[in-house]
């Protein structure tokens, strides 16, 4: 789940934290400007692991903040590709399952990443698994079926997933567009990084599916034998 | 900014765990210290130098950024479904010498470590063609190293005695006094409550 990222930057120390140590300063001030913040193609980053290297610091002229040149090491949150991770269902829409691990929330399980068959149940806004339907049955046929043979992927629920993707999106905000005098209202902007999961194979999907299945284990792996 | 590499190396949860708990430890510590040199200037009959919401020249201002990150990332990484909470550094380095000799790619072991499974289904979503790379010997032997190499399961998750235990670790000195501080601050209310109620005792006991 997490990297670490070299990165180097010029960073400036207000002369109000002179009577700091640098590199204490240096730390904060990093940590004020990248925690919480996704870098694209870096990933979320979360804190500063380490300086590597630090140059000797300057003052310009015009304000009294010294600059450093630095070389650091980032903790960055990014999955690579096939990783498996540990999530919470946040929300469920008719073609997108929104997942959570706290300190980000836009990984997403689209419906064909989902177990086969499974659909989508309007009243309970949640999403089933039907393991012991044929493969041809449709989705009206799937709606009619036994409420206790579906297994639920509830909100809240805890499921393992796999990543699939990845993506980074750096839109710009762009002047405010005006037609005829009249401010026309911006469509919401992306997330800037998002992960789409897979719950596809045997194994993944919610944790409890799992506890206790030594059959399919064996299914599994008289698959792969 | 200028990205040297991305991705330089691959961190554990655990690690990452840890040097949160670190930071957050590191906060606490200081939070300690402000109150106890304002409690300090106060009995001395000084005004007190810190101004409430703005930084005391000898400490760096809290970032809120970060706070909210560790913050969530620490739930996250001591929820109760995730391994991390049963795993200790020794665990983990035994664990990983144990891996050595079976042919896993880094990225199986750096999971293995992360998502401890314990069940054949969990380490077979894992690593990847298991059936056809590993004998069924193999495979128990790796579900045996990874229960060994984690501890017993925390009966009750207490968030505080594990932050009281990497602040007592630091080595930073500001974190023994403001421990130190927290223990008088909280003698001395002790000391107030308890001494009332024993004298009121002893006040009853004489008539």
């Amino acid at each position: 789940m997490f990297n670490l990222a070299i990165l180097k930057d010029t960073v400036g120390v207000h002369p109000s934290n002179f009577g700091i140590a640098p590199d204490t300063a240096l730390i904060a001030e990093l940590n004020k400007k990248y925690a919480n913040r996704i870098l694209h193609d870096v990933g979320l980053c979360m804190c500063v692991f380490d300086l590597t290297q630090v140059g000797e610091g300057k003052v310009r002229y015009g304000d009294g903040i010294l600059y450093y040149k630095v070389v650091f090491r980032l903790v960055a949150f990014r999955p690579f590709r096939s990783e498996v991770i540990l999530a919470k269902v946040k929300s469920s829409a008719e073609d997108v399952i929104r997942l959570s691990i706290g300190f980000f929330d836009d990984i997403y399980v689209p419906t064909i990443y989902l177990p086969h068959p499974s659909a989508f149940d309007p009243n309970e806004r949640a999403f089933f698994w039907l393991p012991e339907a044929a493969e041809e049955e449709g989705h009206v046929e799937l709606l009619d079926s036994d409420k206790d043979t579906r297994m639920y992927i509830d909100t809240g629920e805890i499921v393992r997933v796999r990543v699939e993707s990845d993506e980074f999106f750096d839109d710009e905000p762009g002047p405010p567009q005006v037609t005829e005098g009249i401010q026309v209202k911006k469509e919401p902007r992306r997330s800037p990084y998002r992960i789409v999961c897979s719950m596809v194979e045997q194994g993944l999907g919610n944790t409890s599916w799992w506890e206790n299945s030594q059959a399919l284990e064996d299914d599994a792996a008289m698959e792969e034998g | 900014m200028e990205v040297v590499n991305a991705r330089s190396a691959l961190l554990s949860n655990y690690e990452v765990l840890s040097l949160l708990q670190e930071l957050e430890a590191d906060h606490l510590a200081r939070t300690r210290t402000a109150v106890r040199i304002k409690k300090e200037e106060e009995a001395a009959g000084h005004t007190s130098t810190i101004i409430p919401g703005e930084k005391h020249p000898s400490n760096v201002e809290v970032i809120h950024n970060l706070r909210t990150v560790e913050v969530e990332a620490i739930q996250h990484l001591t929820a109760p479904h995730q391994s991390t909470v049963r795993q200790s550094a020794e665990g983990i380095t035994g664990l990983t010498r144990a891996l050595n000799q079976y042919e896993l790619t880094k990225a199986e072991k750096l999971q293995i470590v992360n998502l401890a499974p314990t069940r054949l289904v969990e380490l077979f979503v894992i690593v990847d063609d298991l059936a056809a790379r590993f004998t069924d010997e193999k495979q128990e032997e790796i579900l045996a190293a990874v229960e060994a190499s984690l501890g017993a399961v925390p009966i009750s998750v207490d968030p505080d005695a594990g932050e009281d235990d990497v602040a007592m670790d630091a080595s930073n000195p500001s974190a023994w006094d403001s421990v130190d501080g927290m223990v008088n601050a909280a003698d001395e209310f002790d000391d107030k409550g308890e001494g009332a109620g024993v004298e009121g005792d002893l006040d009853v006991d004489d008539d």
